[in-house]
């Protein structure tokens, strides 16, 4: 029994070292002796995505952005019913924003996006970059993510579950407090850092959450996560003292 | 003549002075942000007094290497040349250095100015001083929380290449389609330096690769070989676009440990060239200098023999020795450059202590996540070529993550933020030989601490290919 991952778009959207999400949640399966194959699906690749248990989306430049929002919309129905039927997502950005309903442009032009969760982003007048430190509650855990965010866009929620609030940082817009998406085991975020290597309690839920859907006992070994929690800890103090 | 021009260069000149007296680093920078503030229109002054002309160089890696290899050839062809050598190469950097060469008067006696212009300060720079000839090296992505994305760096040195004269002569790198497609997209006058593609170059470093896509028509880009990172042999798969034919094109071309051999050939000659750094990636930076140096009608042997003596400037390379063992120190700054150094510790013959440094300040780029596109996994290949890694600087929790993802085991990962007792750790270490790779704001105060502890070696130490006249 292996644990299928499908990295969307690695030769497009492949900002921030953004894989090296994909390269902490195969690491710390394999730790645990769990069987991981990889696949890397590309502009025009065929993909089934009822066939995967954790999907990751990255960011990419603006060029990048709109070709991937036609190539995936071609594909939009597939995916948003493996979306319904609990497939575990991370999407990271721009990955993120092309989940929403729309983008709207600085000229009030909007640009359709997946609409597979309810959200929207508009056009910023400021990119909102830094450090973040983020409240969250993971599988029942408080705990607080860090990360770098670098985004113009400033993403509106619509009652959608936050990912976290933000202790240090913007966050979605930097005025409502919120960072990320939540929907169903769809999990969005704005953090780059990459996000998962020095937050390892979200990603061992997303492997938890993937093995649950495969109906496999869900009980983690533990790991020993010194290093992930000094590096965790060294930002919380910078940001938050 | 005015005042203000005279009041500037008077403060700049103070301050470099004072910062001589205090020891206080190089003052590469801080002179001529002083004397701009004075006089802003300062490097105007400047424009038209090399005598000959204004070579500027930029891109993302091997802007300093490259600018101070063509002021070497140029003084060795017996030229007074001002350069900003120590790698500062912002407005203020270039000030500093005309600065430094002038009367108080503000008049400068040179035959060329020679200089490094950082591709986001090519705008600032080229909107007072219009060079004859640019050279441009190649385009990486870097500091991205400073740039914005690198299409954007390109257009924007597109842009200010733009409003050059006619008459300005570019020097591209064909090996990179980033920087080649600005022959065509400019309409300038263009020269060309390349690698000859060969099988056996073939780079191992596979990934953070940009340029997929034809910058003409969007399709697919083509490569018959890839050399580092996006440089090749490329083709698109649609249109026209491809790896032009160099001008002055490498061949023959082996690489190890002491330097890297070459023949250059301009189509009717050839030149042997024995550089005594290592790497691909300084091949490609005599190369363009050389190709500067020719068609500013410099004598090729005196370019080849400029080039032989090339000593690094401070990081990019550099050897020390501690007793029995050599320490390297060398700069890393973005993803292709480190690779290239990762790829200089697998060619080591001895076990290796290596430390990492990784800073993040706005210099270094305040976004580390970058490291994460670096190959680190190349090094669980040659497990019994590392004894530690002892990692540094304000990020040294993150790079030993990094290590760990990447598969080196945690008991050889050693987190000492504090440099001195990093660096002391690693010179005490079991193992024969030290790696030391720094970012940019992390790279004085190691070099510091290391030329305290160790001794600094004039040239590069395994330098070991005989020179052939």
């Amino acid at each position: 029994m292996s644990i299928t991952v499908c990295h969307l778009y690695p030769d497009l959207l492949n900002l921030y070292g953004d894989r090296g999400n994909v390269i902490s949640f195969v690491q710390r399966c394999r730790w645990r002796g769990l069987d991981v194959q990889v696949r890397e699906i590309n502009l025009d690749n065929p993909v089934k995505f009822e066939e995967y248990d954790f999907l990751f989306i990255g960011g990419g430049s603006d060029r990048e952005q709109s070709l991937i929002a036609a190539d995936l919309g071609a594909r939009v129905d597939s995916l948003r019913a493996a979306v319904e039927d609990g497939l575990v997502v991370l999407a990271i950005c721009g990955g993120y924003q092309l989940l929403g309903r729309f983008y709207r442009t600085p000229e009030g032009k909007e640009i359709a996006g997946l609409g597979l969760l309810d959200f929207y982003t508009e056009a910023g007048n400021r990119r909102l970059i830094g450090n973040v430190a983020v409240e969250a509650e993971i599988g029942g855990r408080k705990t607080i993510l860090v990360g770098f965010e670098n985004h113009g866009g400033k993403t509106f929620l619509n009652g959608l579950k936050p990912l976290g609030r933000v202790l240090f940082g913007n966050g979605n817009n930097g005025m409502d407090g919120l960072e990320g998406a939540r929907y169903k085991n769809v999990f969005c975020s704005y953090l780059h850092g990459p996000l998962l290597p020095k937050n390892p309690v979200l990603t061992d839920y997303l492997i938890a959450l993937a093995l649950q859907r495969k109906g496999i006992g869900t009980e983690l070994s533990p790991l020993d996560d010194s290093i992930e929690e000094r590096a965790n800890k060294a930002m919380v103090k910078r940001l938050l003292g | 003549m005015s005042l203000r021009l005279i009041l500037a260069v008077l403060a700049a000149k103070l301050v470099m002075h004072i910062s001589r007296l205090l020891g206080k680093g190089r003052g590469s920078s801080l002179p001529g942000m002083l004397a701009l503030r004075i006089c802003p229109d300062l490097l105007g002054h400047f424009e038209n007094q090399p005598r000959t002309a204004t070579i500027m160089v930029t891109g993302t890696n091997g802007k300093t290497t490259t600018n101070n290899m063509l002021a070497g050839i140029l003084e060795r062809e017996g030229y007074q040349v001002v350069a900003n050598r120590e790698g500062a190469n912002l407005i203020t950097g270039v000030a500093t250095a005309f600065i430094r060469s002038s009367s108080i008067l503000g008049r400068v006696r040179c035959d060329y100015a020679v200089l490094e212009v950082d591709e986001a300060a090519f705008t600032g720079v080229t909107k007072w001083i219009k060079p004859r000839l640019v050279v441009i090296i190649n385009f990486f992505r870097d500091q991205l929380d400073r740039y914005g994305e690198l299409d954007t760096t390109i257009k924007n040195v597109l842009a200010a290449v733009k409003q050059l004269p006619d008459s300005t002569v570019l020097i591209l790198n064909a090996d990179d389609p980033l920087v080649a497609r600005l022959a065509r997209e400019s309409g300038y006058h263009s020269k060309f330096y390349g690698v000859r593609p060969v099988q056996e170059l073939s780079g191992n470093v596979a990934y953070s690769r940009e340029a997929k896509f034809c910058p003409f028509c969007g399709h697919a880009l083509e490569y018959n070989i890839y050399l580092y990172s996006q440089l090749g042999d490329y083709k698109c798969t649609q249109c026209d676009f491809a790896r032009p034919q160099p001008d002055i094109e490498a061949e023959s071309v082996t690489t190890g440990v002491g330097g890297t051999t070459a023949f250059l050939n301009d189509d009717k000659n050839k030149w042997q060239l024995n550089l005594p750094v290592r790497g691909m990636h300084n091949l490609y930076n005599a190369l363009a200098a050389f190709t500067a140096a020719y068609l500013l009608g410099v004598k090729p042997e005196t370019a080849v023999a400029g080039l032989e003596t090339y000593t690094p400037a401070t990081g990019r390379m550099e050897s020390f020795r501690y007793g029995s063992k050599q320490v390297v120190l060398v700069l890393v700054k973005n993803p292709t450059g480190f690779n290239q150094a990762l790829s200089g510790l697998l060619t080591g013959e001895v076990e290796q202590d290596v430390m990492i440094a990784i800073n993040d300040n706005a210099a270094d780029g305040r976004d580390i996540s970058w490291l994460w596109d670096v190959d680190f996994e190349i090094l669980t290949r040659t497990p019994e070529k590392f004894k530690r890694f002892i990692c540094s600087g304000q990020r040294a929790e993150d790079m030993a993550l990094r290590l760990k993802y990447a598969g080196v085991s945690p008991t050889i990962i050693e987190i000492e933020n504090d440099f001195s007792r990093a660096v002391d750790s690693a010179l005490n270490g079991e193992s024969g030989a030290v790696s030391v790779l720094v970012t940019y704001t992390a790279l004085w105060p190691v070099e510091k601490i290391l030329s305290r502890r160790a001794e600094r070696m004039k040239q590069s130490v395994d330098y070991s290919v005989p020179s052939v006249s």
